[in-house]
C-alpha cells in the first residue's frame, strides 16, 4: 500500500514536470504563469511524498517492497532504517530527484533575475529532472514490491552502518545535483544572451554553495574511510572517489572564474563552459558508478542495461549542451589584459592548472576501459599514476595560490611586495630547518614550504587590509585569503600525514605494552559485548606520554549476524598534532596481532577543509 | 592591389571564424568520443563480474572434494566424466550467495541433468550445516573446501562464483557474483544445448 503511494508520488512528479514543460510554451500569459508555479509546486509536493514514503517503508520494516528487502533488517537501529533509504542505489536516486526538485524551488524564490530568464531556467531545470524521473522509472524503481510473503530483509552492508555514511549521500548528492541548476542557468543565459551582471552574481552563489556541499561530502566520505576501513589512510584514488573529485575541481575552476570576473564580465564563453562541464562530469561520474563499469568500495548492484540508459541521458544532455553553447555562445568585447603577473594571468594559469588536473584524472580513470575495449586485456591505474601525475599539476597553482587575491588588475606590481619576499625566504628556511630535523623527504619538504608559504602570505594580506575594515566587513573582505589558509592548513595535513606516516606491528598479550618514541601503549583488556544487531569485540588499551596516562583507546571488531560480516572499528586517539590509529587482528596463542599508525598533523587536513567549506559559504554573501 | 589586401582580410577573418567554431566544438567531439567507447564497452557486455579468466576453456582443475555430510565420501575428477556441471562456490558467511542460492532450486528443476556442485568455501562445517538446513540444498553434492585451497586451483576472487563444465571436461563459463535469473538465461541456457 505505502509502496503504491510513494509510485504514486513518483508519476504524479513526473506528470507534473511534463505539464511545466508544455505549458512554457503557451503564450496566454493569463493562465500559464500560474499553472506554470503551480506545477513546479505539484512536483515538488508529490516527490516529497515519495521519497516519505520510501522512507516509511525502510522505518516500518515493510519487506513487501523488494528495495526495502534487499537492502534493510528489523533489527537495525532506528538511525540506519531512516539512512537505509538512500543507501542503496534506486533510493540514493530518489533522494536525486528530490534534491534536483528542491533546487528547483528554491531557486523559483529568486527575486533578481529578468522573468524571462527566470522562467527559462525553470524550464531546463524541470526537463533534466523529467529525464531522470524516467530513468528511475524505468530502470531504478525504488517501489517494485514482491508477491511472496516475507519476513525478514537481507540487511545493510554493516560497513555503511555508520553514522558519517548516514549524512554523506545526501551532502555529497546537495553538490552533484546542484550542478544541474548551474547547468540550466547556463543554458537560459544562453539562449536569451543574458550573461549578464545578474546571472553571473545568481549563478555565484549557487556554484559557492554546491562547491561547499559537495566539499563537504567528499570529505566526509573520506574522514569514513580513514576511520572505517582501517587502513590508515583517507584517499585511495579509488574510481569513484575520482569520479566525485572531476566535478569538484571543474566547480573550483568556475567558483574561482565567477569571483573574479563578476566585477569586469570577462571570459563569459568560458564560464558557460565550465558551468556545462560541472554537471557533465557530476552525470559521467553517476554512469561509471552506476553501471557497474568501474568496481570499487561503492559496490551498487551493476547492470547494463542501467549504464546504457545512463549513457544516453549523458549524451543528451551533455551534446544539447554544448550544441547551444558552439551555436550561442558569443563573446564580450572586453579583452583580457595579461600581464606577466596580475590578476588575469594568475587566473588563466589557475583554470590551466584545474582543468589539466581535471583532465589528468579523468584519463586514469577511463583508460582502462578505453584499452580493454581495443585490445581486450585489463590494466590498471592505480594510486602511484595519480600521485606521480596529479601532484606535480597542482604544485605552480598553489604557489600561485599564495599571493593571487592580493594582485592587482592593471599593473605587475604587488603591493608590498618586499614583505612577501622576507615571508617566503623566513617560510623556505623555517621548512629546510623543519625536514633538516626530522628525516628528509622530498614531497615532504615540498608540500611543507608551499603549506607555510600558502599560509603565511595569505596572513600576511590579511594583516595588510587589518582595521581597513570593521569586523562584519573583515570576513567578507578577506575570504579568499581565509579560503587560502585553509587550503595551506590542508596542504600540511596531507604532506605530513601520508609522507612522514608511522606504521608499527606487533603482537601483545593482555598486560604487555610497546614504546612508540616518548610514548608507550598498554593493552588492558578484552572484552565481548553483545549488542543489538551485531556483537563486539573490544580491546581497551592505555596509551602514556612519559609515564602519564594521556587517553584510552578502543579498537574494535565487530560482528554482524544478518550479513555475517566482520568489520573493524580502528581506535582513534586525536592527539593534535597526530593521531594514534590502531587495528586490532587476529588473535592467536593468546596474543593480539595489532596494528598502529601514528598519523602526524591528519587533523588538519579536516581543518583546512571546514575552513574552506565555511569561507565558500561566507563567499555566497560578498557582494 | 587594394581590392586583393581587402580579400586577404576577408580571408583570414573567415578562417579565424571558423578555427573558433571548431575549437567550440571540441567538447562536443570529445564527448562524442568518450561516450562512444563507453557504448562499446557496456554493448560487449565486459562487466566486471566476468573478468578475462586464463581458466577459461582450459580442463577442469584435478579436484578431489570431501562431501559436507559425509566426511568418506570424495568426489574426483574421475566421478566426473561427461557430465555437463555447475560449479558454485559459496559460504555461510557469504550474504550475496544468500541472494542466488533460490536461483539453484529453479535451474535444479528446469535442467535435471545438469550436475550441481556447491562447494563451501573457507567455512565452518557446522555453520555450513545449518545455512544449508535453512536456506535449503539444491546441490547435488556439496563439497568442502575449508582452506580455500580448490578455491585457489579455480583462482576464485571472492564469493559467490559460478563455473559451467560442459561433458568433455571444460570450463566454458564463468561468473563473478551473484548469479541472477537474467544472467542465467541469456548466458549459461544457450551454453547448455
Amino acid at each position: 500500500m505505502i509502496s503504491l503511494i510513494g509510485f504514486g508520488g513518483l508519476i504524479f512528479s513526473l506528470l507534473c514536470s511534463i505539464i511545466l514543460i508544455f505549458i512554457f510554451f503557451i503564450q496566454n500569459k493569463k493562465y500559464s504563469e500560474t499553472i506554470f508555479y503551480y506545477a513546479l509546486y505539484g512536483s515538488v509536493i508529490s516527490i516529497i511524498i515519495s521519497f516519505l514514503a520510501l522512507m516509511f517503508s525502510y522505518v516500518s520494516s515493510d519487506f513487501s517492497n523488494y528495495n526495502v528487502f534487499q537492502n534493510s533488517h528489523s533489527s537495525k537501529p532506528l538511525l540506519y532504517k531512516i539512512t537505509g533509504t538512500w543507501g542503496n542505489h534506486e533510493g540514493s536516486m530518489l533522494l536525486w530527484l528530490l534534491i534536483m526538485t528542491f533546487y528547483n524551488l528554491f531557486f523559483s524564490f529568486n527575486k533578481k533575475l529578468d522573468d524571462d530568464l527566470k522562467k527559462l531556467t525553470i524550464f531546463f531545470q524541470s526537463s533534466l529532472y523529467t529525464c531522470f524521473v524516467l530513468f528511475v522509472l524505468f530502470t531504478s524503481n525504488p517501489f517494485l514490491s514482491t508477491s511472496i510473503e516475507i519476513k525478514e530483509g537481507l540487511g545493510l552492508n554493516p560497513i555503511l552502518q555508520d553514522p558519517a555514511l548516514a549524512i554523506h549521500p545526501p551532502m555529497l548528492y546537495t553538490g552533484y545535483v546542484g550542478f544541474s541548476l548551474v547547468l540550466s542557468l547556463a543554458l537560459a543565459g544562453l539562449i536569451l544572451n543574458k550573461i549578464d551582471i545578474k546571472w553571473i552574481k545568481t549563478t555565484k552563489n549557487w556554484t559557492l554553495f554546491c562547491w561547499s556541499m559537495l566539499t563537504g561530502g567528499i570529505s566526509l566520505g573520506s574522514y569514513w574511510a580513514y576511520y572505517e576501513l582501517g587502513w590508515g589512510g583517507w584517499w585511495f584514488w579509488d574510481p569513484v572517489e575520482n569520479v566525485s573529485l572531476m566535478p569538484w575541481i571543474a566547480g573550483l575552476a568556475l567558483v574561482h572564474t565567477l569571483m573574479i570576473t563578476q566585477k569586469e564580465q570577462l571570459l563569459k564563453r568560458w564560464i558557460v563552459f565550465l558551468s556545462i562541464l560541472c554537471f557533465s562530469l557530476s552525470v559521467f561520474g553517476t554512469f561509471l558508478v552506476r553501471s557497474g563499469i568501474l568496481t570499487s568500495v561503492h559496490s551498487f548492484a551493476a547492470d547494463s542495461s542501467r549504464g546504457i540508459f545512463i549513457l544516453i541521458l549523458f549524451l543528451v544532455i551533455t551534446g544539447f549542451s554544448f550544441i547551444i553553447f558552439i551555436f550561442k555562445s558569443t563573446d564580450s568585447n572586453k579583452k583580457l589584459n595579461l600581464l606577466f603577473i596580475n590578476k588575469s594571468s594568475a587566473l588563466i594559469v589557475n583554470n590551466i592548472v584545474m582543468l589539466v588536473a581535471c583532465i589528468t584524472i579523468l584519463l586514469g580513470t577511463i583508460y582502462p576501459i578505453i584499452i580493454e575495449v581495443i585490445t581486450n586485456k585489463r590494466i590498471s591505474v592505480g594510486a602511484p599514476y595519480f600521485n606521480m601525475t596529479v601532484l606535480p599539476i597542482l604544485l605552480p597553482g598553489f604557489l600561485l595560490m599564495s599571493v593571487a587575491p592580493a594582485l592587482s588588475w592593471q599593473s605587475n606590481r604587488l603591493p608590498k611586495f618586499k614583505n612577501y619576499l622576507i615571508l617566503f625566504i623566513l617560510m623556505s628556511i623555517l621548512s629546510s630547518l623543519i625536514t633538516y630535523f626530522t628525516h628528509f623527504n622530498v614531497w615532504g619538504f615540498i608540500g611543507i614550504t608551499l603549506g607555510l608559504i600558502v599560509i603565511g602570505a595569505s596572513t600576511l594580506s590579511i594583516f595588510h587590509n587589518y582595521a581597513k575594515y570593521n569586523f562584519k566587513q573583515f570576513f567578507l573582505r578577506n575570504n579568499a585569503f581565509i579560503a587560502h589558509i585553509g587550503v595551506g592548513i590542508a596542504i600540511l595535513g596531507v604532506t605530513c600525514s601520508s609522507v612522514f606516516q608511522t606504521e608499527h606491528r606487533r603482537s601483545l598479550n593482555i598486560g604487555e605494552s610497546i614504546n612508540i618514541g616518548k610514548y608507550s601503549l598498554r593493552l588492558e583488556d578484552t572484552k565481548i559485548l553483545e549488542k543489538n544487531n551485531y556483537q563486539e569485540l573490544l580491546a581497551y588499551f592505555s596509551l602514556y606520554e612519559n609515564d602519564e596516562i594521556l587517553s584510552k583507546i578502543k579498537p574494535s571488531k565487530r560482528y554482524y549476524h544478518v550479513s555475517k560480516m566482520i568489520t573493524t572499528e580502528a581506535g582513534i586517539y586525536h592527539h593534535w598534532l597526530q593521531d594514534f590509529y590502531i587495528v586490532l587482528g587476529n588473535q592467536k596463542d593468546n596474543k593480539w596481532d595489532i596494528k598502529i599508525y601514528q598519523n602526524p598533523l591528519i587533523n588538519f587536513i579536516w581543518l583546512g577543509v571546514m575552513i574552506m567549506i565555511l569561507s565558500g559559504l561566507i563567499g555566497i554573501r560578498k557582494k | 592591389m587594394a581590392r586583393c589586401n581587402d580579400n586577404d582580410i576577408v580571408w583570414t577573418y573567415r578562417n579565424k571564424k571558423k578555427m573558433k567554431k571548431l575549437l567550440l566544438s571540441l567538447p562536443l567531439i570529445i564527448i562524442i568520443l568518450i561516450s562512444s567507447f563507453l557504448l562499446i564497452y557496456l554493448l560487449q557486455k565486459k562487466d566486471p563480474n566476468k573478468p578475462p579468466s586464463a581458466l577459461l576453456n582450459e580442463n577442469l582443475p584435478e579436484i578431489n572434494l570431501v562431501n559436507l555430510f559425509n566426511e568418506e565420501e570424495i568426489l574426483s575428477n574421475y566421478n566426473l566424466k561427461e557430465k555437463t556441471i555447475l560449479i558454485n562456490f559459496f559460504a555461510s558467511w557469504c550474504a550475496p550467495c544468500k541472494v542466488e542460492h533460490p536461483l539453484f532450486f529453479d535451474i535444479k528443476k528446469k535442467h535435471p541433468n545438469l550436475y550441481l556442485i556447491g562447494i563451501d568455501h573457507k567455512d565452518i562445517k557446522e555453520d555450513a550445516l545449518k545455512y544449508l538446513n535453512e536456506e535449503g540444498n539444491p546441490y547435488d553434492y556439496v563439497g568442502v573446501d575449508k582452506k580455500g585451497s580448490v578455491g585457489l586451483d579455480f583462482g576464485v576472487f571472492g564469493l559467490p562464483e559460478t563455473f559451467l563444465v560442459n561433458s568433455s571436461g571444460k570450463i566454458i563459463y564463468k561468473y563473478l557474483g551473484p548469479l541472477t535469473k537474467k544472467v542465467f538465461k541469456n548466458e549459461i541456457k544457450p551454453l547448455l544445448k
